[in-house]
């Protein structure tokens, strides 16, 4: 069904189906899972994959029985951006706002983008759980 | 805090709630925009417990991070432990011996008695019923007395190791089990009577907090929030881990969808859970507790390992790259799935029907995290969780 947009298919367990795609077709493919009724989403993980590599990863995942759907996005780490599933899913809202404040990752048309763990007084533009983020340990 | 959500209904109260709840000893923080009684708008503002943890995971080895993970909340610290151990066992191809799984599942199952017999409890709080409170809390006393029995601890029983359990069960301790089942089975059935024939507790809970079957499916909800509006959704079923599917259980469903459907819900559920330990404890199978070896530095790969807490699906996406620490480890706790609905769900209720609908997806803000204020156009007044419980009670006392 998701035929149309991925670029690469990956069987990482025998109840999972990684599929990478583009940002741009990422939100007509989910469109299409919302339409067949397939899943509903169970989370969004953020990956960065390292100042070095220069990328970072969005990983969502659908899930529907035992079956486990993620749809892979890689977008750059400078210029994070990735569009919104709210118009879909309203529920989205909860892991984009942690996408948000953890990676630094725009998602737009996002409806709200207040901080849903850190506090208000968090400085701008450090973001946690990128790599380069060190805790005083 | 201002967004423009916010602006939009600066012409409302706004009604906040928290991050200092007495009654759920927990902080969250919601702002209720209401016009009189009734709710229009909701929002919510986790993070006063956040610790950090999942960045604190990529900087500490395996072993260490079972001791982390485990302490991310008191009464799923099993489940939590379990989700990652299932995970890094499946990176590392290690087997777990089926006597370890099934005891991970009997833990498992009576950490869900602890949760919904306290759950019962906080909500019978809520509605100032405390009278069901002190009494499901004095049963609780039982579940935890046999937990301390078999791992020491009456709370985050730290059970599991990777690549198995660390605790057996003799032959006393299972008669203790099953005697300690007996008294809590005899209990269930007289709360489950309780909370359906009460007219206080009734009014309290019947026909309030309605979610129908769409509305929780395009919400997103899980757990026994959805088995209440009957979404059937339950790992334990769709995707069997630890021994579930060789002592499995019965999906419980409720089709009314509202909070009574809710109580319903957990209650019979402990009756499955009192079914499989008995099963488990007849049929426990023989071998060893552990596997033969569990590799430090775990190989590079990715897992995603998905149990059934006592809130609904707990989800743990483990990527691993070859050493002793993990890359990424990401939880996903089953009441932040399910938050959403209670910010839907309490739009055109009354105020005093608040404090209920939020205690019905059984929230828990040590997994979340990772507090109401009332906004009159004129000026501020602010409410603490307490002031809106009791409004709540006193709305409803005035009502009979």
């Amino acid at each position: 069904m998701l035929k149309p947009w991925s670029a690469e298919t990956n069987t990482p367990q025998a109840n999972r189906l990684d599929v990478v795609i583009g940002a741009a077709d990422l939100v007509t493919a989910v469109a299409a899972l919302r339409q067949a009724g397939w899943g509903y989403l169970a989370a969004i993980t953020g990956l960065d994959l390292g100042v070095d590599a220069g990328r970072m990863e969005v990983l969502y995942h659908f899930c529907e029985g035992a079956a486990v759907l993620t749809l892979r996005v890689m977008i750059d780490r400078e210029t994070a951006v990735i569009p919104t599933l709210c118009n879909l899913i309203p529920s989205a809202s909860f892991f984009e706002r942690e996408l948000i404040e953890m990676f630094g990752i725009t998602v737009e048309g996002t409806p709200n983008t207040d901080h849903l763990f850190l506090p208000d007084e968090w400085p701008e533009g450090v973001y946690p759980l990128r790599k380069d983020f060190q805790p005083n340990a | 805090m201002h967004t423009s959500e916010h602006s939009k209904t600066a012409e409302k109260f706004i009604v906040p709630i928290g991050p200092q709840h007495p009654a759920l000893k927990e902080p969250g923080h919601f702002e209720f925009s209401v016009e009189g009684e009734v709710v229009t708008a909701a929002t919510v503002r986790l993070g006063y417990a956040h610790r950090g943890i999942e960045k604190g995971t990529e900087s500490r080895n395996y072993v260490q991070n079972l001791y982390l993970l485990e302490r991310i909340c008191g009464i799923c610290s099993h489940i939590h432990a379990t989700a990652y151990c299932l995970g890094v066992e499946q990176l590392a191809e290690v087997e777990v011996p089926p006597r370890a799984q099934a005891i991970r599942e009997l833990v498992a199952e009576l950490e869900r008695i602890h949760s919904h017999l306290l759950w019962l409890g906080v909500a019978a709080h809520e509605a100032g019923f405390d009278t069901l409170f002190m009494y499901s809390w004095r049963d609780r006393e039982t579940v935890m007395d046999i937990l301390e029995g078999l791992t020491g601890n009456r709370v985050n029983y730290s059970a599991n190791v990777l690549g198995g359990v660390k605790y057996d069960v003799d032959d006393e301790q299972s008669k203790a089990i099953r005697q300690g089942i007996d008294f809590l089975e005899e209990r269930t059935h007289h709360y489950l009577d309780v909370v359906t024939s009460d007219p206080v507790f009734v009014q309290r809970t019947r026909d309030i907090g309605v979610m129908t079957a769409d509305d929780a499916r395009r919400l997103g909800v899980i757990g026994p929030t959805a088995r209440a509006s009957s979404v059937g959704r339950d790992i334990r079923i769709e995707s069997p881990y630890a021994a579930y599917a060789d002592f499995p259980v019965k999906l419980v469903l409720e089709t009314a969808g509202d909070l009574e459907a809710r109580f319903v819900v957990r209650l019979k559920e402990l009756f499955e859970s009192y079914r499989v330990i008995r099963e488990i404890l007849a049929a426990l199978p023989p071998g060893e507790l552990t596997a033969k070896r569990m590799p430090r530095k775990i190989k590079a790969g990715e897992v995603i390992s998905r149990v059934e807490a006592p809130r609904g699906e707990l989800l743990y996406f483990i990527k691993s790259n070859g050493t002793d620490m993990p890359e990424r480890i990401k939880v996903r706790t089953p009441t932040l799935c399910n938050m959403a609905s209670v910010l839907t769900l309490t739009v055109g209720h009354h105020l005093a029907d608040v404090p209920m609908i939020l205690v019905g997806i059984d929230p828990c803000f040590s997994c979340n995290d990772r507090g109401v204020i009332l906004q009159h156009q004129d000026g501020h007044d602010h409410w603490n969780w307490e002031r809106l419980r009791q409004f709540g009670i006193d709305y409803y006392a005035g009502r009979r």
